[in-house]
């Protein structure tokens, strides 16, 4: 069986954690910059206000205190996913992160029961443990196991938990109601093709024939409809499209705990990501750096750490993703681990040519257009890596617009969540702080 | 990151080799120390059981004095351990963290302090949730 678990509205759950009053409360996690919406709670979703919303329309109900608006705090939601991954690696046969709230596990060997069991026991402790709400979808393929984790999150019967066998009826009921565009790996535009066919939903897709889906469409269209009908077949990459996040990973032929061999390997994973994400039209807001060491070693020191940085605006500049992987890798290298993979992951991608049309988004000085599409021409012409970057400068003193960022809680010592002994006592010493401040500058 | 392996540079260089002494060939008694591996103690791992599960928060008030709590004391505080009688809990009231004692009071289990002016507060009917439970207090006298 396979499981997917995915972190309900992610990055406003974990500001939930360390302000229990946002709770039941609509609350927005806005763009670097503090531009639009991109993440939004229940109770948010449920006022329509959309996603990609800009801030500047919310900001009457946000002063008349109807709504939350939150500057992202990427080191907050970076150090929630490390843990909640960590808490995962320790329950699970083995596990592949697939975004930074979104990780596979891999239950071989328990029972339908035992894993059913074992999903229930996640989504308890990882609310327990971590004061997040997931949900748990279980299945035997990738592809119906984002179907189960989507039922989970739609239907609250599922309290969280949805196993489909992939035989049963409810399985047959689920495929049969699911439009064949929202299965994992078919765009809109084959979703279109595929209704002139008369492949409407996914169980039109499930019970198609194998060589027509091969002939007149592709062969990963086929295994899709192979993985519908409970067999699995798909890599995991292979299903990331339209691609929702960018990742280049892979281990090292040796092991290395030297930080030039790692950070040279990530510049390589970063050059990669960046030319995939101009492929495919869009920019990064964030940037994620991991390593892993080998976790079969039994003998040798672990260490799986993870960071995310976040860039100043969206960007698709190879210059901006180094410098944001080099300050990750900072951040997390150290050198008495022996390091197996490493990786860059780029995060929240949104569409290039919506990005520049919109007015409210700061013009972007650090863009080269041609450069870069330069620099892929002749790589794709002579070959990958032809062209590469040297070191980078620097960074320019970036300064982020995040007026309304809480504090980072679990990555820096005087950003702590202050706790009181008895109601009020926060909001005391608060008051008092202020009136402090208001003196001195007097 | 907490949620990491723990990493710990020794504050005091600790090292088993002998020191040179400046003539060739000798290089006096080795030291009686020198079979064991430097092992410096690490604060961690008597503090933080559950790096994962493991969050560090700042108290705040003075009605915990009575249970050695004082302003700006750093809290250890282990949100995968199961809440036992006498423990010092963070728990959620009402959209407000707040540091209590989970004791018996007049039978009957309560969130309590040491200050005469909050009474013990009933958990039976309230909408309380545990946050997570104090392992540890670290009262910093030189900050």
């Amino acid at each position: 069986m396979i499981g997917l678990v995915d972190a309900n509205n992610f990055y406003v759950s974990c500001e939930r954690v360390f302000q229990p009053k946002l709770e039941g409360r609509p609350v927005g996690v806005m763009s670097n910059n503090d531009g639009c919406v991109i993440a939004r709670s229940a109770e948010l979703k449920a006022l329509g206000i959309p996603m990609g919303a800009p801030a500047f329309k919310l900001e009457e109900m946000r002063q008349r205190g109807e709504i939350h608006l939150l500057s992202s705090n990427y080191e907050l939601y970076g150090d929630m996913s490390a843990r909640l991954t960590q808490l995962l690696r320790d329950a699970c046969p083995a596990i592949a992160p697939y975004s930074i709230d979104e990780m596979f596990v891999y239950l071989e060997g328990l029972t339908t029961e035992q894993c059913e069991r074992l999903g229930r026991e996640l989504h308890h402790r990882i609310r327990r443990h971590l004061g997040l709400p997931v949900c748990v979808g279980l299945a035997p393929t990738h592809t119906l196991a984002k179907l189960a984790n989507h039922l989970a999150k739609q239907d609250p019967h599922y309290q969280g938990v949805c196993l489909l066998n992939g035989q049963d009826h409810t399985t047959q009921a689920l495929l049969k109601r699911t439009q064949v565009g929202s299965v994992w790996g078919v765009g809109h535009r084959l979703a279109g093709r595929l209704a002139i066919g008369g492949v409407t939903t996914a169980w039109d897709l499930r019970q198609s024939d194998d060589k027509q889906l091969r002939k007149r469409f592709s062969v990963v269209l086929a295994r899709t409809a192979l993985e519908l009908r409970g067999t699995p077949c798909m890599e995991m990459n292979a299903l990331d499209q339209p691609r929702q996040r960018i990742m280049t990973s892979r281990s090292f032929g040796q092991p290395t705990g030297v930080f030039a061999e790692v950070h040279n390997a990530l510049r390589r994973h970063a050059q990669r990501s960046a030319e995939k994400l101009r492929e495919q039209r869009s920019l990064a807001r964030a940037v994620m750096v991991f390593l892993n060491t080998n976790r079969h070693r039994r003998d040798q020191l672990q260490y799986f750490p993870q960071a995310l940085i976040a860039l100043p605006s969206p960007s698709d500049d190879t210059r901006v993703i180094l410098d944001a992987v080099r300050q990750g890798l900072e951040q997390i290298h150290r050198p008495r681990y022996q390091f197996m993979k490493a990786g860059v992951m780029l995060l929240d991608l949104v569409d290039a040519e919506q990005h520049q049309l919109s007015l409210l988004h700061p013009p972007v000085r650090d863009r080269h257009p041609f450069l870069m599409a330069t620099v892929d021409q002749i790589n794709q012409r002579m070959g990958q890596g032809t062209i590469s970057f040297g070191m980078t400068d620097a960074p320019a003193a970036w300064q982020l617009r995040c007026a309304h960022r809480s504090d980072r809680y679990t990555t820096r010592w005087d950003e702590l969540m202050k706790v009181g002994t008895h109601p009020g006592a926060v909001a005391a010493a608060e008051a008092k702080q202020k009136e402090k401040q208001k003196k001195s500058r007097r | 990151m907490p949620g990491q392996s723990s990493h710990f540079t020794p504050a005091l260089p600790l090292t088993s080799q002998p020191q040179p002494c400046g003539r060739a060939g000798f290089s006096g008694f080795p030291s009686p120390a020198q079979d064991y591996e430097p092992c410096t103690l690490d604060l961690n791992t008597r503090l933080v059981k559950n790096p994962t599960e493991t969050f560090y928060v700042t108290a705040t008030g003075d009605s915990m004095e009575g249970w050695g709590i004082f302003e700006g004391d750093l809290l250890v505080v282990d949100r995968s351990i199961e809440p036992q009688l006498g423990h010092i809990l963070v728990a959620m009231l009402e959209g407000e963290a707040l540091i209590k004692r989970y004791a018996l009071y007049r039978g009957t289990p309560h969130l309590c302090s040491t200050h005469p002016n909050y009474p013990p507060l009933p958990l039976e009917g309230s909408d309380c949730q545990l946050w997570g439970v104090v392992r540890a207090v670290v009262h910093e006298y030189l900050r």
